[in-house]
């Protein structure tokens, strides 16, 4: 499903270095990547999603060589190949949950939302148990109930591989293990990829595999843990530790 | 087709013209001599209204509300001036119509003599009682209020002023052989006292020279015996052999001043409309009563 | 759609941010255009009412006052004239003179006294009753008719001229007579007498028992040769009637009475030109002037001033779309993560900035829709609301 190769990456001004020389994942396979703060685990996520492009090496996902893909053609494939399940949920205040579901819709051309779309969303809805909850806006839901309804955006489109990125990390135990046993299902239920990054070590052995990120990293900068596409993130000050080899 | 089209718009201007020279000029006056003098001067070209009814003064008349929208309405009001006809002063009316035939000779206005006036305070401003307002009876008066409805009516339709001024100089001509005929009866003996039975032959005395003392006598009323008193004072020194009476006085009251050596005369106003004749024909035979009380 | 649909959405959210930013924009919009629409109005108006008043006598003073209380009826009353500057006029045989004395007032509106001409010259009708026929008959505008409630047959007493007045500007019960129809003017909110019925109302006439009469000598100061001076006990009536109407009268010559200006209706262009000629003198004590010149005087200073508030509006108008601009710059800047989010969905620049803009163009159509609204209803009114405002 992921190929990574000779992947090398730094922000600009940053003496952040990501060197990756070999990353698989195979179709239908849950991972989990750890590692510490700053050790560019979101960045590979970024990487896989085509939201940032390598200095140099490829990253395919299925057939597509995203690295090698434009803006438009990345935008384009990310919004309907991958699912992203954010840490902070992301949900937009404004939108109702059914909304918010079927927001990818709305802002790309390459989706067309349509009634099927809409009864499938309506459908992604019961079966994560927040049907009742379509009208209203996320401020009046609990976190576990927006989580499940950030999930429900990401697998509307049917994507191939799901991005979550600390998706478990503002829940309370009992939530995080229901969000994930959703997520697992919902992976196996759509035949996709699972890649997460996660700090929930308790939550590891369910994965079938694990990537210690710690491995990768390189150069004295780290990937800074907030979400700047642009411009590029602050870097950290503490060094990496590059391992290029990664054991699938 | 063109023909017909012609004929129809010369028919069409026949009968407007004929509407136009057909409606007549509404004149309204405040007094008979005037109305007198403006059906004269106007003919066929006016309608003149004189609404005080027959057996009022119409100095003191009062009009109604009614009466009062119909002067508003007129084409013409002609006034007398002197302050004749109080009402006039209590009442709305449109100056772009009040014709004042006697502002051209408020000079010669006359003060009655025997008024009673009224002030507020010691040195307030007094009321307008004392004018005297029967300005016709001077005849070459009357010939300028004349004169003033022909400009107006002349001002008013100018189309007719021919007409007007025709009218106007018959009438001229009369007035004139009025005031010339009273001249010559007076020059026979300006200094003859006479007495007049009523504060009215103010324009008469003044515009003609004569010694006419007045009293304050009705026609239709006997006086009293403070009025007959009076009398008597006054003919101490006003030596008068005649009395002039605006209408035919009581059998009694004439038998009474011939006792005293009073003949009576009739001297009308005419402020209203007379029983019998006109304005003219009632000068004329107030001129030969004139006439004979000079004799 | 779908950014029309998303910034729809928003703007139904954030409700509170929305009404500010849509008033603000809006109140910048209207106040210019509706400040022009009334200035426009008012023009109209006070032209209207000035070009239809051919030539205007006064004594020598301010013409703007001149002009204003004798065409819309203001309050400050200019220097006074005598009824001899319209005896002045009527000789002359160049116009016809039509006096006005605006001085008093009754419940809030002026009385106008004037001569029946008056109405023939604007062209009043009566709408219900009569026109004036006796002394201390009134006629009310068609609005004062409408706020006082008042109708033929009603009553209106004058009111003094200030609280302790002892000069003899007593009340004076006047007679409502007709009423007016709508003349879209000054007219309409005045109270219309004869000027003899004004100068009573000053004291100048009055009306009492006749003292010449009298047997009462209590009210008697004095008795001399034809004349009978009476003192203050003399009790004066306060309002005219049937009854007593024969007992009022004025003292003096009605020619020295005051009046506040003379229209002149000339009776054509020369007479016009000739009458003005007459008032050129050096020695001259009154001032004949051009209404419509004198009120287009007037309007090039409001113009002027109009500069001055444009200038001030649109700075207002610039500080205020500078706010604007901050307003969603700020909103740009607290939606920045909202913007990651979509990127990292998939979402294209362009989109993102459609659905910004999405958001401008509705809050764009929303002031529109109010402003043209606002207008709307302002130009509607404009002729009301400037009579009320600027006018009065």
């Amino acid at each position: 499903m992921i190929s990574i190769q000779n992947l090398q990456f730094h922000y600009p001004n940053s003496e952040f270095r990501l060197t990756v020389p070999e990353f698989a994942v195979s179709p239908g396979e849950k991972i989990a990547v750890v590692g510490p703060s700053g050790s560019g685990k979101t960045t590979l996520l970024n990487l896989l999603a085509g939201i940032l492009t390598p200095k140099q090496g490829k990253v395919r996902v299925g057939e597509v060589a995203v690295s090698d893909l434009g803006d438009a053609g990345r935008r384009d494939f990310r919004i309907s190949n991958i699912g992203f399940v954010f840490q902070d949920f992301e949900l937009l205040d404004y939108l109702s949950i059914l909304d918010n579901i079927l927001h990818p819709y709305r802002i790309t051309g390459a989706l067309k939302l349509t009634s099927e779309v809409r009864q499938r969303a309506i459908s992604l809805t019961e079966q994560m148990g927040i049907a009742e909850h379509l009208k209203k806006h996320p401020g009046k839901l609990s976190q576990g109930e927006k989580q499940r309804a950030a999930i429900c955006r990401a697998l509307l489109p049917n994507p191939d591989l799901i991005l979550a990125d600390e998706a478990t990390g503002n829940l309370d135990p009992a939530n995080k293990t229901r969000i994930l046993d959703l997520l697992f299902k919902s992976v196996v239920d759509h035949d996709a990829t699972l890649v997460a990054v996660t700090h929930d070590h308790e939550l590891l052995p369910r994965f079938d595999r694990v990537v210690d990120f710690s491995d990768f990293q390189q150069g004295s900068g780290s990937e800074d843990t907030e979400e700047t596409i642009s411009p590029p993130p602050t870097p950290d000050p503490q060094p990496p530790t590059p391992n290029p080899q990664a054991s699938p | 087709m063109k023909l017909t089209r012609l004929l129809i718009l010369l028919v069409f201007l026949a009968i407007a013209t004929q509407t136009f020279a057909a409606k007549r000029l509404s004149i309204y006056t405040v007094n008979y001599p005037l109305a007198y003098f403006a059906e004269r001067i106007g003919g066929d070209q006016v309608t003149v209204t004189f609404p005080a009814p027959e057996d009022v003064d119409p100095a003191y008349w009062m009009p109604d509300q009614k009466t009062i929208t119909a002067y508003q309405q007129a084409d013409l009001i002609l006034l007398n001036g002197a302050n004749y006809a109080k009402w006039v002063d209590k009442v709305s009316l449109p100056r772009s119509k009040m014709v004042d035939t006697s502002s051209k000779f408020k000079d010669r206005y006359v003060n009655i003599s025997e008024a009673t006036t009224h002030t507020h305070g010691a040195s307030g401003a007094h009321a307008h009682e004392s004018l005297a307002f029967t300005t016709w009876l001077d005849f070459s008066l009357a010939r300028l209020q004349a004169e003033s409805i022909y400009i107006a009516l002349a001002r008013k339709r100018p189309m007719a002023e021919m007409a007007f001024k025709r009218n106007f100089q018959a009438l001229a001509d009369d007035l004139e052989r009025l005031d010339t005929r009273i001249r010559a009866i007076v020059a026979r003996d300006p200094g003859r006292a006479l007495l007049g039975s009523h504060p009215v032959y103010d324009y008469l005395k003044h515009g003609y020279g004569m010694n006419l003392r007045s009293v304050h006598w009705e026609p239709d009323q006997a006086p009293s015996m403070s009025q007959w008193n009076d009398l008597k004072q006054i003919l101490e020194e006003h030596r008068a052999e005649v009395m002039l009476w605006e209408g035919e006085p009581l059998a009694d009251s004439a038998s009474r001043l011939k006792e005293k050596g009073l003949g009576s005369k009739v001297f009308s106003p005419c402020g209203n409309r007379p029983e019998d004749g006109d304005f003219l024909s009632v000068m004329q035979q107030n001129a030969t009563n004139l006439e004979q009380a000079f004799r | 759609m779908n950014s029309l649909y998303l910034a729809w959405q928003y703007i139904r959210f954030n409700k509170f941010k929305t009404i500010i930013l849509v008033a603000s924009i809006t109140l910048i919009a209207v106040l210019p255009l509706s400040l022009e629409i009334l200035l426009a109005e008012s023009e109209r108006q006070l032209l209207n009412r000035a070009e239809s008043t051919p030539l205007l006598i006064g004594a020598k003073g301010s013409a703007l006052d001149l002009a204003m209380n004798s065409l819309y009826f203001d309050d400050e009353v200019p220097e006074l004239l005598t009824m001899a500057a319209a005896d002045r006029v009527y000789d002359t045989d160049l116009a016809l003179p039509i006096p006005l004395y605006v001085r008093f007032q009754t419940r809030g509106h002026p009385i106008v006294g004037t001569t029946f001409d008056y109405f023939d010259f604007r062209k009043l009708k009566i709408a219900k009753g009569q026109p004036l026929t006796m002394l201390g008959d009134c006629v009310l505008g068609a609005k004062v008719a409408a706020e006082l409630e008042l109708g033929p047959g009603d009553s209106l007493v004058s009111s003094p001229e200030n609280l302790f007045d002892l000069a003899g500007v007593y009340p004076l019960k006047m007679k409502v007579v007709g009423v007016l129809t709508p003349n879209h003017s000054a007219d309409d909110l005045a109270v219309f007498v004869d000027i003899k019925t004004a100068w009573i109302i000053q004291g100048l006439g009055h009306g009492h028992q006749d003292v010449t009469r009298t047997r009462d000598s209590s009210v008697i100061l004095k008795r001399s040769e034809g004349n009978v001076a009476a003192n203050a006990k003399l009790f004066h009536y306060t309002e005219i009637t049937d009854e007593n109407l024969d007992g009022f009268h004025f003292h003096g010559d009605t020619s020295i009475y005051p009046v506040s200006a003379v229209i002149a209706v000339p009776y054509d262009d020369k007479s016009g030109t000739l009458l003005r000629g007459r008032y050129l003198e050096g020695d001259e004590s009154q001032q004949i002037i051009l209404p419509a010149e004198v009120i287009d005087g007037l309007l090039q200073n409001i113009f002027r001033i109009r500069n001055v508030l444009d200038a001030v509006i649109a700075l207002v108008g610039l500080a205020t779309l500078l706010a604007i601009v901050l307003v969603f710059t700020l909103s740009l800047r607290l939606r920045q993560r909202e913007i990651q989010t979509i990127f990292k969905l998939g979402c294209r620049k362009a989109t993102i900035s459609r659905m910004m803009m999405a958001e401008i163009v509705l809050i764009l159509m929303f002031c529109a829709v109010l402003s043209s609204a606002a207008l709307g209803v302002i130009d509607s009114n404009a002729e009301e609301l400037v009579r009320r405002l600027f006018i009065g």
